[in-house]
């Protein structure tokens, strides 16, 4: 994709002077026409979805007539909708035809910075309706070599969109020779989103990096290329000394001060750990802590217990494993395994993938040792008691 | 109330049937309370009114400004040295805010305490009229009520109402024979035994933070503690809950009070870096 842009190749499909193409189905060329991002002469170019597939639903995509088939057993329901609604210009088709199966998203995804950078950690679960679709999802995307996106909604929006996110900050690293910040990545994400405000888009995402002082010319960053989500390396190499050396000033600071914590974490050289929320209705924000999920309340009330800045790294990951077991633990639509990933000034890792089972057992044991003490000094006490 | 069924005391409503001959009651004679009498169980019911239509439409759509949302954290867990209840103190009515001072630990005798989550109306009521029964039932057999009994009578009040449109989630809390006792009781009729429940709309924060703190053999200041961060993040996270934690530990010999606290001070003991 990226690579067909930068080389001008002409695409059958793109080339607007040919609007005339009788290739394919109607509906289909439609759509094709419009693809996000394609015209490779000016840097955004925006995606305006075409405005009659805006009002349907995404089953109807590329295929030619399902609302015949269906329109029978809902001729019920279409009445009411239309009497009961507002008069809304997206929802004012004849036929609001009901998506195929309730989308349902359940996840619990977190994300924090702390002195060694930022932590994102959520759940492996993939739910639909009430059925636990499969129990090993990916939820946590890599973007590049030095930011990662908590994803949390449709999955196959969060998907998409995350590759487009991608393709267009390799864009802009290769023509600026040096990365898009964190801020910029999630204005774009942002701004991408925006055109399918009050449809049934569903991304929330967590945009994690860290932005750093990059040397131009350096293009040979290891993620940076790799798009598909399984080709995600995981490694096993742990950075002992998470502090970064441009942090140290900060962390020195912060000491002296003591107390004055938020002055001390402002990035300095506009480099260091940064973080947004994204959401498709529109939401961007900054902050230092984020959980977003069904399972998130859970979670973020552990998290506000715990989260310090000076949290060492092993300490940061202990207290995400904890809070994505608790809400695990209490949430139905998240569960199975924990991912976590750390991004620091060298880029992310992936700590490899743990199952929450172990947790549940060891924890469990942990209770039993505690009841099992308990009855033992009684029945020391009651022994004394006896003889005494 | 007990003392009224126990002696025996006639009624007005009774008194005037005597006098005027058949006929028509007067609505105003008819039961105008549960009550569980031994031969015949009374249940009363508004004249005319379908109770749950009527809730429903009270809301936005029908003109109606306040909303009848109910926002609280409630929290309740056994250990080794007893039970620990803690509440938060904050009523709403909607966006408005009524009462940052409730008290909802209703305290129903020396070794039995229930709190209200809900509606606040349907939670006093019927958590008082569970205080008289329970009164009722320590007059009739010079025993003091199980926790199992208490918690079955307040659930079976519920059935007999269910689908009437009736908010409460409580837990009732006590000790008797067989030792600490937690029951959680629902306005569907649900009623479980745990040793730990957290309701109210912060419960999901409170159970957080139970969840991971919770242990078996806990001193009683830890489990204290334990209580209080439990409420304190919860109304930290959670719009409608606030105000003061109001805390208590049954223990063998009854319960105590243990602390009234506001939240605002305790958040920022336990946060300092955060603010």
């Amino acid at each position: 994709m990226a690579l067909q842009d930068i080389c001008d190749f002409q695409d059958i499909f793109l080339d607007r002077g040919t609007s005339s193409l009788p290739f394919g189905k109607k509906t289909g060329f439609n759509y094709m026409r419009g693809l996000p991002f394609s015209n490779s002469t000016s840097l955004f170019n925006f995606y305006i979805p075409v405005a009659e597939y805006l009002d349907k639903s995404p089953l109807e995509f590329g295929q030619i007539s399902p609302i015949q088939s269906a329109s029978t057993p809902l001729s019920q329901d279409v009445t009411l909708p239309s009497l009961s609604l507002p008069e809304n210009p997206l929802l004012s088709s004849p036929q609001p035809v009901s998506l195929p199966f309730p989308i349902s998203h359940g996840t619990t995804t977190l994300a924090f910075i702390f002195q060694g950078g930022v932590l994102a950690a959520a759940d492996t679960r993939s739910s639909c309706a009430g059925y636990v679709e499969g129990p090993a999802a990916q939820k946590i995307l890599p973007i590049h070599s030095h930011m990662v996106s908590t994803t949390s909604g449709t999955s196959a929006d969060c998907a998409l969109w995350k590759r487009i996110l991608s393709r267009e900050l390799r864009l802009y690293q290769l023509r600026h020779g040096r990365r898009l910040s964190t801020s910029g990545a999630a204005k774009l994400l942002s701004h991408m989103l925006h055109p399918f405000k009050g449809t049934e888009l569903c991304v929330a995402a967590i945009m994690c990096g860290w932005d750093g002082g990059e040397v131009h010319g350096h293009l040979d960053d290891t993620g940076g290329t790799k798009t598909d989500p399984g080709g995600c390396t995981e490694t096993t190499k742990e950075i002992d000394k998470s502090v970064d050396p441009s942090l140290e000033k900060t962390q020195s600071s912060f000491s002296s001060v003591g107390g004055q914590q938020p002055l001390a974490r402002e990035k300095r050289n506009g480099s260091g750990p940064c973080m947004f929320y994204v959401c498709s209705d529109g939401t961007r924000l900054q902050g230092n802590l984020f959980s977003v999920g069904s399972g998130s309340p859970y979670a973020i009330s552990v998290l506000d217990q715990g989260v310090k800045w000076e949290l060492t790294l092993d300490e940061a990951t202990s207290i995400a494993r904890e809070a994505v077991y608790r809400a695990t633990h209490r949430d139905a639509y998240s569960g199975n395994h924990v991912d976590i990933y750390h991004i620091s000034s060298k880029g992310w890792i992936r700590r490899s993938r743990e199952d929450l089972k172990e947790e549940y057992y060891r924890e469990k044991e942990r209770r039993e040792r505690g009841i099992r003490q308990i009855m033992t000094l009684s029945e020391e006490n009651m022994k004394q008691t006896k003889m005494a | 109330m007990a003392l009224l069924d126990v002696s025996g005391f006639s009624r007005y409503s009774e008194l005037r049937g005597q006098i005027l001959p058949a006929g028509r009651t007067h609505p105003v004679d008819r039961t105008n309370h549960y009550s569980f009498g031994t031969k015949t169980p009374e249940l009363a019911l508004p004249l005319g009114v379908d109770p749950s239509a009527f809730l429903k439409s009270c809301n936005q759509e029908a003109g109606v400004s306040i909303d009848l949302n109910h926002g609280t954290t409630t929290l309740a867990f056994k250990f080794q040295h007893g039970v620990i209840v803690a509440v938060d103190s904050r009523a709403s009515a909607g966006r408005y805010l009524a009462s940052n001072d409730v008290n909802k630990v209703i305290e129903i005798n020396p070794y039995l305490l229930g709190t209200m989550s809900g509606s606040a109306a349907d939670c006093q009521y019927w958590e008082r009229l569970l205080a008289k029964e329970c009164r009722l039932y320590r007059l009739r057999n010079k025993n003091r009520i199980s926790v199992a009994a208490a918690s079955k009578l307040l659930s079976n009040m519920m059935l007999g109402y269910r689908g009437m449109g009736l908010s409460m989630g409580s837990m009732i809390c006590g000790w008797d024979k067989e030792g600490p006792g937690l029951y959680y009781v629902d306005d569907n009729g649900t009623r479980l035994s745990a040793s730990m429940f957290s309701t109210g709309c912060g419960s999901m924060y409170a159970y957080g933070i139970i969840d991971s703190g919770y242990k078996e053999d806990m001193t009683v200041e830890e489990a204290y503690e334990l209580g209080r961060r439990g409420i304190t993040h919860a109304t930290h996270r959670d719009a409608y809950s606030g105000g003061v934690v109001n805390m208590y530990h049954m223990r063998e010999d009854g319960w105590i009070k243990v602390c009234k606290e506001d939240v605002s001070e305790l958040i920022h003991r336990y946060r300092k870096g955060m603010f």
